[in-house]
């Protein structure tokens, strides 16, 4: 049998020595490619350097921006509750980057109760661009830092040619499209960009002893810690231990490196991780402390995933937006995922990631997240859940292309932009914000005649309440995140702009709260929701002013002293304050360095001679 | 093994997906019993699935459906048409297979905060399935059943003297002479409740808030609180409100003294709607406690939204021992009655020699 002119791949081969799945086998592990005979066969082109590859690590940044620069540059999620927050955050940090004391919420609140670095990354590029601007760039830059951490991870697992597959997939992915446009998660995708990006470089340190890779890690994995404290707590996790598995399972195939012991393999990405976890935790100390700290909190229906079984308008929402036609791949993933060798960790990941994605449609996320179970968590599992898929994904899109050729293809791509699309058309038609309004007469009455001395509450204005923070000079005794006022503390309510979701306790913990209105200096009560009026009525407020014909009502109460300190300040040391100001911003930055200056070097593939394309037949040859 | 491991996690999946909805779908399939009927029933209202819930009910004379409806949910923006029931507490009182009386304690959610109800439900077994019995809504009807009827009661306007004055109220105004007439402390329920009646003694309306601020043994201020809804704020020429401050978890024993504020400022104010009360009594209800029921009709043209009853109880010497207040879940239509009840303390019902009702409203068209 003599050798063939071109590659061929295919799944059903009969060749035992040419294992299938053909994936598994790295490209250096053989460099003349993998050489199948088939009765469908498909020609592999690999015309030299990387260019087995269907798109460079730039070409993927390049279509990321191309796809998600233009919603961005039409500031598609500013309005997003998540992304008024981040915003009003950032205002902060800007203004005052160490004085992290903001007297805006809560009648004065740590800003350590968030984890900082996204904040700071737009407070900084703000002085540029301005605050709403920044928080555009610095998603667009998570948006191409995902794409190329994909593309890295699944070069780690799945070898070169799947890579740009995965990172192109990214780009897609429904779940992401949620998170960024609807929910405004920028410090979720950050810290899951940079946590994937730190898990295949920590493969490199374990398996490869590579040192570069280990300060990149180390650097990588702490910004994420530094992002989203779901992402330091789980996602870091997911990401990080089926790397290491495989590192482990590598290290004795001299195919990937020098033999190295499987233990030691193990145990040196183990003590990286936990160091991770001991500098991120010293950093974010004040952060941990206030979670740790926190209250029990009420979660509105709105914060909740139900049984998706039972509520298919959730099922919608959470789990089939999100998936997308992905959801078709998924006998796909059960059935050749646990089955290599190689991707059992990445499959055991996305399986765990794909159950508490669920929701409380099983019990796990219950008992897995505790605390953290509210639906931006479930959510966030199953955008890991799909990341973790990506590189079994993009296998199956090979072998799809492999058999199917351009109607493959063509489908492929169809199922992608549609993927990306149907969450862009469930934004439209289920808004987070319905009817927007304006809320500059709002800043202009707060910020005039001395009106600031005062403090105000909202009613109803749902993701724009940060909008209204973020505008003003007053200061509301609400606010988004784990301060709560003592009245409210005791129902377990954090946000009252949005009291009657929460039933009867979110109506007595505004009740109790405004019981205490001149303890408070809380004077002035705008409300866009009339289901508040008669509360507000009956407790002494009066209506003086309305805006938007009518839709914003603005109630004062007479008797109300000016706001006054409420002698809660928390100073934090000053090494604490410069821990959390200076570092999570330092390891980013470095961690970029380093990665713009020690490229990875490509991996060498043999060139081999293929006949001209277009017209010339694919010489096949039954397999024996 | 590829399918083998494929179907294991599958069915793993399966499994959790059972675990995590069983419990749902046992809630729902538990029925077979008459509490569990009114359960049911109040899932139903509570997800606003009228024609289920109405298909639970046997209806009784002159109840149609969308009377029941709005019965239940609500009509004229009462009180129970910003409501949704929060929790549903049932015993039953007896059950003689085919015919049962439940007793469901309800907490409401409502625009006013948690609203308690006590409401004994007869049940009646048809064919294996519980029905309640449900009769029309005990509104009195009089002869201008619900017109709206022109009236010409008083109303006080502001007269701006200038544009740069545009806030509610006038500041700059002498603001109306109110009086303290009454003020009793007492110790309630782990809480020091402070109490009274305030008079405007003015010929104009004015708006009325009392602060207090309890003054320890060693001078220095314990706590502040307000009179927040247990009061009529907006006090007409000669009228009377009564006023209630609770400190909770105070005791009297540790206070000096009290130092009460009331705020008045001038308001626009008008007559109607005017309110009558009638038929006062105190009576138990049917769990024991008692309570002062009543009727409250509308004798003017504007419809009250969501009516608040505040009673003030006295003893024999005319002081006042007691204020409490209640609101009522439905409409008060022109000319219109319709019942109330307020908690009394069961402990100061041989006490009370003499009570007064007053009712503040709210109006959904009011600005």
């Amino acid at each position: 049998m003599g050798k063939p002119d071109s590659e061929f791949l295919n799944q059903n081969c009969l060749w035992a020595e040419f294992v299938c799945p053909p994936f598994l086998k790295r490209p250096t592990e053989n460099k003349r490619g993998i050489q199948l005979f088939s009765s469908t066969p498909v020609r592999e082109y690999t015309y030299g350097k990387n260019e087995s590859a269907i798109a460079s690590p730039g070409m993927v940044a390049l279509l990321a921006i191309a796809v998600h620069g233009p919603l961005l540059l039409m500031q598609l999620p500013a309005f997003a509750a998540g992304s008024q927050t981040q915003m009003f955050l950032a205002k902060h940090y800007a203004n005052d980057w160490f004085g992290l004391w903001n007297s805006h919420w809560f009648g004065g609140f740590s800003q350590t109760t968030s984890a900082p670095l996204t904040q700071q990354v737009v407070a900084l590029l703000s002085h540029v661009f301005g605050i709403t601007a920044a928080y555009m760039v610095t998603q667009l830059a998570v948006v191409v830092l995902l794409a190329l951490a994909v593309y890295r991870f699944a070069r780690v697992w799945t070898g070169e040619r799947t890579a740009p597959i995965a990172g192109i997939g990214s780009i897609f992915l429904g779940s992401l499209a949620l998170l960024v446009y609807r929910d405004g998660a920028l410090p979720a995708t950050a810290g899951t960009a940079l946590a994937i990006f730190g898990a295949s470089f920590l493969y490199g340190f374990a398996r490869g002893n590579e040192m570069l890779s280990l300060v990149k890690a180390v650097l990588l994995l702490i910004a994420a810690a530094c992002c989203d404290s779901m992402t330091a707590v789980y996602g870091i996790l997911l990401f990080a231990l089926p790397t290491l598995w495989l590192a482990s399972a590598d290290s004795t195939d001299e195919e990937y490196g020098e033999r190295r012991s499987t233990a030691a393999t193990f145990i040196r990405g183990v003590i990286v991780l936990a160091v991770c976890a001991v500098v991120s935790g010293f950093i974010l100390a004040p952060f941990w402390s206030s979670v740790f700290h926190s209250s029990h909190r009420l979660l509105a229906p709105d914060e909740t995933a139900g049984n998706f079984l039972l509520q298919g308008s959730t099922a919608l929402r959470y789990w089939i937006v999100p998936f997308g036609f992905m959801i078709l791949a998924l006998p796909y993933l059960f059935l050749s995922g646990f089955a290599a060798r190689r991707t059992r960790a990445l499959f055991l990941a996305f399986y765990v990631a794909l159950i508490v994605g669920l929701g409380a449609t099983t019990p796990v996320a219950k008992y897995l997240l505790g605390g953290f179970e509210n639906a931006l968590s479930v959510e966030l599992f199953t955008f890991w859940a799909t990341l973790l898929a990506l590189p079994l994904v993009a296998v199956l899109v090979i072998e799809l292309v492999a058999r199917y050729q351009q109607r493959a293809v063509v489908l492929v791509w169809v199922a992608a932009v549609l993927t990306f699309a149907a969450p862009l058309a469930w934004m439209t038609y289920h808004p987070s914000t319905e009817n927007r309004f304006r809320t500059d007469y709002i800043a202009n009455f707060l910020n005039r005649d001395n009106h600031a001395q005062f403090r105000y509450l909202t009613l109803g204005f749902g993701s724009q309440f940060a909008e209204v923070a973020s505008r003003t000079n007053a200061s509301t005794v609400d606010g988004i995140g784990n301060g709560m006022l003592p009245e409210a503390r005791e129902f377990g309510v954090s946000h009252l702009d949005n009291a009657k979701a929460y039933g009867s306790a979110g109506m007595e913990a505004l009740r109790a709260v405004l019981k205490h209105a001149n303890q408070y200096g809380l004077k002035f009560i705008f409300v866009r929701d009339r289901y508040y009026e008669p509360l507000i009525a009956f407790a002494g407020w009066r209506q003086v002013e309305a805006y938007e014909n009518g839709n914003v009502t603005l109630w004062s109460k007479e008797d109300v002293p000016p706001a006054r300190d409420l002698q809660t300040h928390q100073t934090l040391p000053g090494i604490e304050r410069t821990l959390w100001g200076v570092v999570p911003l330092l390891c980013l930055i470095l961690a970029l360095l380093l990665m713009i200056a020690t490229p990875e070097r490509d991996e060498e593939v043999e060139t081999m001679a293929l006949p001209p394309t277009g017209t010339d037949p694919i010489r096949a040859q039954e397999a024996i | 093994m590829k399918t083998s491991a494929a179907i294991a996690f599958t069915v793993i999946l399966i499994i959790l997906i059972g675990l995590g909805t069983a419990p749902h779908a046992e809630s729902h399939t538990k029925s077979g019993t008459a509490e569990a009927a009114v359960h049911a029933f109040f899932d139903h209202v509570k997800a606003h699935d009228w024609d289920d819930a109405y298909a639970m009910v046997n209806p009784g004379d002159g109840v149609s459906k969308e009377s029941f409806i709005r019965d239940i949910a609500g009509n004229n923006g009462s009180l129970k048409t910003i409501s949704s029931i929060q929790k549903v507490d049932t015993k039953t009182l007896n059950d003689s297979g085919s015919e049962a009386n439940v007793r469901a304690d309800l907490q409401w959610s409502t625009a006013v905060g948690a609203v308690h109800e006590t409401r004994d439900f007869k049940l009646t077994n048809s064919g294996g399935d519980w029905k309640l019995d449900w009769s029309a809504p005990q509104q009195v009807p009089t002869a201008a059943d619900a017109k709206p009827v022109q009236t010409n009661y008083l109303r006080w306007d502001i007269v701006q003297s200038g544009a740069s004055s545009n806030e509610w109220g006038v500041a700059n105004a002498e603001p109306p002479r109110t009086r303290i007439i009454s003020m009793n402390a007492v110790d309630y329920n782990g809480s020091v409740v402070i109490m009274g009646e305030v008079v405007n003694e003015d010929t104009v309306p004015g708006f009325v808030t009392i602060n207090a601020d309890l003054i320890g043994q060693d001078g220095n201020s314990l706590a502040q609180e307000s009179s927040f809804d247990k009061i009529s704020h907006t006090l007409l020429p000669k009228e009377v409100s009564p006023f209630r401050i609770d400190f909770p978890g105070r005791k009297l024993a540790e206070v000096k003294s009290v130092r009460i504020s009331p705020t008045n400022l001038l308001v626009p104010a008008s007559a109607d709607p005017l309110v009558g009360v009638f038929d006062q009594h105190i009576e138990k209800d049917a769990t024991g406690k008692a309570v002062l029921r009543g009727q409250l009709t509308n004798q003017s043209g504007l419809v009250v939204n969501i009516p608040h009853v505040l009673a003030t109880f006295y003893d024999k010497s005319g002081k006042v021992i007691w204020v409490s207040d209640g609101y009522l879940d439905q409409a008060l239509k022109p000319n219109q009655q319709v019942p109330f009840a307020v908690d009394l303390r069961d402990d100061l019902a041989n006490q009370v020699q003499n009570y007064r009702v007053t009712v503040n409203y709210y109006n959904s068209s009011r600005s």
